[in-house]
């Protein structure tokens, strides 16, 4: 239901990076839910230029996006790809031209092409899961905790953690790790002053993409030729419906899933921390191992590092009182469902215990992350491995926030650990 | 990447007339056509422009611009791999996409291997 009581020119631009980067989007949004749930953004220009090519400029009149910010509405949205496709992008930078990955990535591609090409890449994570990786991961994570009883940056080192997983399951070289993190990284948050080039966020956000296609078209070229039993092995070799799988589809589910994970992952023991050091809880639930996995959901709960995804309606539809006609960009803000209060009892309290947690931060429905098994067993050895090392950990310096409408985090959060051995 | 496509020749005879120039220019091709040089050459500009269904592909034409995305790119570069024999670095074709550096990098390839056996 639509109240309309709220001044529309409170609301700030839920399209600017700098509302996330400088200012609390859980107070916009606490407000939209309560007033305005399925809010109007107009979209002043198009946040990414067009390429250069085709067409030329456009008229910026009529740009904009249904805000939706209940968890009943994101929920919907998320799940019925009939009335809400993901096949004209799922990122705002989208708004206005073509998805240029429209059925041929996993992410803006509808059922049933989008099940051909997760299908095989579910089955093949099953058969190599991090389960078998174990003592590399912890070995990997243990890397990542300094032990010398300094002060240092969590959130630099949490940046490696995905890539410690994921190049284990894809046969990474460990020198490209780095370099792929950013790459990723930047394709997540090309507005941030520190990953921009000179050319602007679109120009950003085009090269961080090509490269790291070609980087997966060289990797899986590899692996043709020398077959190996990771991920891309596994791919290369298997049938679905008794057809193999074209090398471009695996290029393209290995781009997938480094977007995925690289830079979403890193988030949720970010977040936890600086909500533990806020709420002095960091202690209590290191003594409480039964908690650890309902702890885990709080952390994914409350970092929801992938703030949105945006479909469109193939018809018209109503939300929550609003008819939102046929064509039109719907953005479902999934950060703000799960702080809704019409779910979660005291969604703004970070509460280990908490129980159900119906959380939505793996999304929900077709595209419900295809990862969320590996980012939950990866999560269980990173703070299994972090309550071992430290018997505290307190934040001692500002953290700095992403510049990023979609990727919700910090890149840097100066911490200080209190450590339960001698250092090292 | 369907946009682009009203003009599809492939195959066409590589002399486009005052009728390609426009619809060049009406796809949003920024670059001048020039013809392939070489038989190497000759042979890319027919299988982007199999890929691509768009035609004629001039050796400056930007594989992105005329209408190609990661996918497709992905697929050119694995059928330049069967078509000469060769691996070239995937960076040629995404990172400087034009027919004639990917020419140089496949050129390169061709002798290094020839020296290489």
């Amino acid at each position: 239901m639509n109240t309309g009581s709220a001044p529309r020119h409170a609301v700030p631009d839920l399209a600017d990076p700098g509302l996330y980067a400088d200012h609390d989007p859980h107070a916009v949004w606490r407000a939209l839910r309560a007033y305005d749930p399925v809010y109007w953004q107009p979209v002043g220009a198009p946040h990414a230029a067009r390429g250069q090519g085709a067409g030329g400029p456009r008229p910026d009149a009529g740009l904009g996006f249904w805000a939706a910010t209940r968890y009943a509405d994101v929920d919907r949205i998320l799940r019925d790809h009939e009335v809400f496709t993901s096949e004209r992008g799922t990122l705002l930078s989208l708004i206005g031209r073509p998805d240029p990955a429209a059925g041929h990535q996993m992410a803006a591609t509808d059922p049933p092409r989008h099940d051909a090409l997760r299908a095989p890449l579910h089955k093949a994570m099953r058969v190599r899961s991090v389960d078998a990786h174990t003592r590399e991961v912890r070995a990997g994570i243990r890397a990542l905790l300094p032990l010398d009883g300094g002060p240092f940056d969590f959130a630099a080192g949490m940046r490696d953690l995905p890539l410690v997983v994921l190049g284990l399951l894809l046969g990474l070289p460990e020198a490209d790790r780095p370099h792929l993190a950013r790459l990723a990284m930047t394709a997540s948050a090309e507005d941030d002053p520190d990953l921009m080039l000179p050319e602007g966020p679109a120009a950003t956000l085009r090269r961080a993409h090509r490269e790291l296609f070609a980087y997966f078209t060289d990797l899986v070229r590899a692996r043709a030729r020398d077959p190996r039993d990771d991920l891309v092995g596994i791919m290369l070799g298997m049938r679905h419906d008794g057809v193999r799988m074209p090398p471009a589809a695996i290029v393209s589910n290995c781009y997938s899933l480094l977007l995925g994970a690289a830079v979403t992952l890193s988030q949720v023991p970010v977040a936890t921390v600086m909500a533990l050091a806020e709420n002095g809880g960091y202690a209590a639930w290191a003594a409480r191992p039964d908690l650890l996995d309902s702890g885990i959901e709080e952390s994914l709960r409350w970092a929801t590092p992938a703030r949105y995804f945006m479909r469109t309606t193939r018809r018209p539809v109503e939300l929550s009182g609003v008819v939102v006609p046929e064509g039109q960009p719907v953005v479902a803000f999934l950060a703000s469902a799960n702080r809704d209060r019409r779910v979660f009892t005291d969604p703004d309290v970070f509460d280990v215990a908490r129980r159900p947690n119906r959380h939505l931060a793996f999304g929900a429905g077709p595209h419900y992350c295809i990862g969320a098994n590996m980012a939950r067993l990866t999560l269980r050895l990173l703070f299994t491995e972090l309550f071992a090392a430290y018997a505290k950990l307190d934040v001692v310096g500002e953290p700095v926030r992403i510049r990023s409408v979609f990727l919700a985090g910090v890149k840097s959060l100066p911490v200080q650990g209190r450590l339960r051995r001698a250092p090292v | 990447m369907a946009q682009n496509h009203h003009v599809v020749r492939p195959g066409a005879a590589h002399d486009p007339g005052a009728a390609d120039e426009e619809a060049r220019v009406e796809a949003g091709i920024t670059t001048d056509y020039a013809a392939p040089r070489t038989g190497l050459e000759e042979r890319l500009v027919r299988l982007w422009e199999s890929a691509l269904r768009f035609g004629p592909v001039g050796i400056e034409d930007d594989f992105f611009e005329l209408g190609g995305d990661s996918m497709l790119a992905a697929r050119v570069q694995l059928d330049v791999d069967v078509e000469f024999g060769v691996e070239i670095s995937a960076a040629a074709l995404f990172l400087s996409p034009t027919v004639a550096t990917l020419a140089e990098a496949v050129e390169e390839a061709l002798k290094s291997a020839g020296a290489g056996v």
